[in-house]
């Protein structure tokens, strides 16, 4: 049943859809580079799990995350991006070319923006799978509290998630039942949140517990919570649960080509670059203090600039520095330094002399040093002779004989 | 390998997955199902639980805020 896919070419592909890809998007776009952005099912990405953002700046109303994150996808579609919902299945990102496949399309990238994020952490608690999504277990209180109109559900967490999220969910539920691993009185969200939980009357909270197993016939009707203390198990009825105990990152389909650290996360420097030259990662995905809409957007912005950047120098690299048609003569410099200033007056006269034999750039590094990465010197300043489109030589002192010799 | 429309059209969750689930077990191995929503929360859990069991998905977005999620009964 195998049917040929689809080849297509972008200047970058972003996969994922949170606001970190979304920004992303947004400069790349601008910065008119051909870009897809791939989101496996709704673009806004975990934002879209979150009834009220109300540390957004600009946001003064805490609208549904999804609100913010439309009016991103909308800046982003007017940008010129090309949206694609589906899912990747597999990715080559080690070569020039970044290959990134879905189950009917094959794209060509010259740069690839890792922005998948996170997925919300089970418990693994006995039967779980068997009650996921719509048969019990929810991590969506905005998706499913209205269907928990007078019901009695269970929270399991006491992160700032948990309790904001327990909290809408006793605008319909009847009764809300929180599940707290940690002794009476201490929880891991914001001291806002908690006070205003302990004093909500919906609010029940059963401390030193977690999840022992979860019962109930087709659909979910007991959860099982087992206190860490005494062991004593306590069955608690309820209509259903909702997890919110964090996130696990979606790296699997990067595993074997890019580093990752002990947590499964992607390490990145300060410009978002992974180790493979051309990808970068940001967002939930890389390992990072803090993951908010305010941070992942200032991700996007970094790495959709790095990779403009990336793709322009790497056009420079290929087509003038490394040019075939003459012997070839790149200086690399850094404009601030004086000495390596003055020394442009001897390129200039070598220039002369050779009247046309030889082409000449020259690069300064004091804004971006890709194109000294490129050509992999250990030191700035530094002279680069290339023969036929390969270097042949690397002088790293100032010296115009030694130059002249290696003409 | 046919084709068939399912229309959840104003529908919330959890309507458009159970709908698409019962649906699905009619059809056969290649067939594709075609759940259209534009409730929001079922762009979350109708994709997954579609890949979840191992079908192939892609969603076509037709209109702001309108879907039509593509299911292929694979296997």
């Amino acid at each position: 049943m195998a049917r040929e896919k689809k080849v297509e070419h972008y200047d970058v592909v972003i996969i994922g859809g949170g606001p970190a890809g979304l920004s992303a998007a947004i400069y790349t776009g601008r910065a008119r580079l051909k870009t897809l952005l791939l989101e496996k099912s709704l673009i806004g990405g975990l934002a879209t799990y979150t009834n009220e953002i109300a540390n957004y700046p600009g946001f003064p109303t805490a609208p549904k995350g999804e609100a913010i994150t439309n009016l991103m996808k909308d800046q982003a579609k007017s940008m010129g991006v090309d949206f694609k919902l589906t899912a990747v299945s597999t990715v080559d990102l080690t070569g020039e070319e970044k290959i990134v496949e879905t189950f009917r399309n094959k794209y060509i990238a010259k740069s690839v923006i890792i922005a998948t994020g996170g997925r919300p952490r089970t418990t693994g608690a006995e039967n779980e799978e068997k009650y996921l999504f719509d048969k019990g277990i929810s991590f969506c209180a905005t998706c499913d509290a209205a269907a928990n109109t007078d019901k009695t559900v269970v929270v399991i967490g006491s992160g700032d998630a948990a309790i904001e999220e327990g909290m809408f969910l006793t605008r319909f539920a009847k009764k809300v039942i929180v599940s707290v691993m940690h002794d009476e009185g201490i929880m891991d969200c914001n001291e806002i949140a908690k006070e205003a939980a302990l004093a909500n009357d919906k609010m029940e909270f059963v401390w030193n517990t977690v999840v022992s197993r979860f019962e109930g016939e087709e659909h979910l009707d007991t959860v099982v919570l087992k206190n860490i203390k005494s062991g004593e198990e306590i069955p608690v009825k309820c209509d259903n649960c909702f997890e919110f105990i964090g996130y696990l990152p979606n790296t699997e389909l990067f595993e074997g080509q890019l580093d990752l650290t002990r947590q499964k996360y992607i390490p990145v420097n300060d410009k978002k670059e992974t180790k493979l030259e051309g990808v970068f990662a940001i967002g939930d995905v890389t390992e990072k203090w803090l993951k908010q809409i305010a941070t992942a957007v200032g991700d996007g912005a970094i790495a959709g600039t790095a990779a403009e950047k990336y793709i322009a120098e790497k056009e420079i690299f290929e087509n003038k520095i490394m040019q075939s048609e003459k012997p070839g003569l790149v200086y690399v410099y850094n404009a601030i330094d004086a000495p390596s200033r003055e020394f442009l007056g001897t390129i200039e006269k070598i220039e002369k002399e050779q009247a046309g034999a030889i082409c000449v750039n020259r690069i300064d590094t004091y804004k971006s040093n890709g194109l000294a990465v490129m050509l992999k010197l250990d030191q700035v300043p530094a002279i680069v002779i290339t023969r036929e489109g390969k270097i042949t030589e690397k002088i790293y002192t100032l010296d115009e004989a030694a130059i002249k010799k290696a003409l | 390998m046919k084709e068939v429309m399912l229309d959840c059209y104003g529908e919330a969750c959890p309507v458009p997955l159970v709908k698409a689930q019962n649906k699905i077990k009619e059809l056969e191995v290649g067939d594709v199902l075609i759940v259209q929503i534009d409730h929001s929360c079922a762009m979350k859990n109708v994709p997954e639980w579609a890949r979840k069991e191992g079908y192939n998905v892609e969603v076509e977005e037709i209109d702001d805020g309108e879907w039509e999620v593509i299911i292929e009964k694979s296997k």
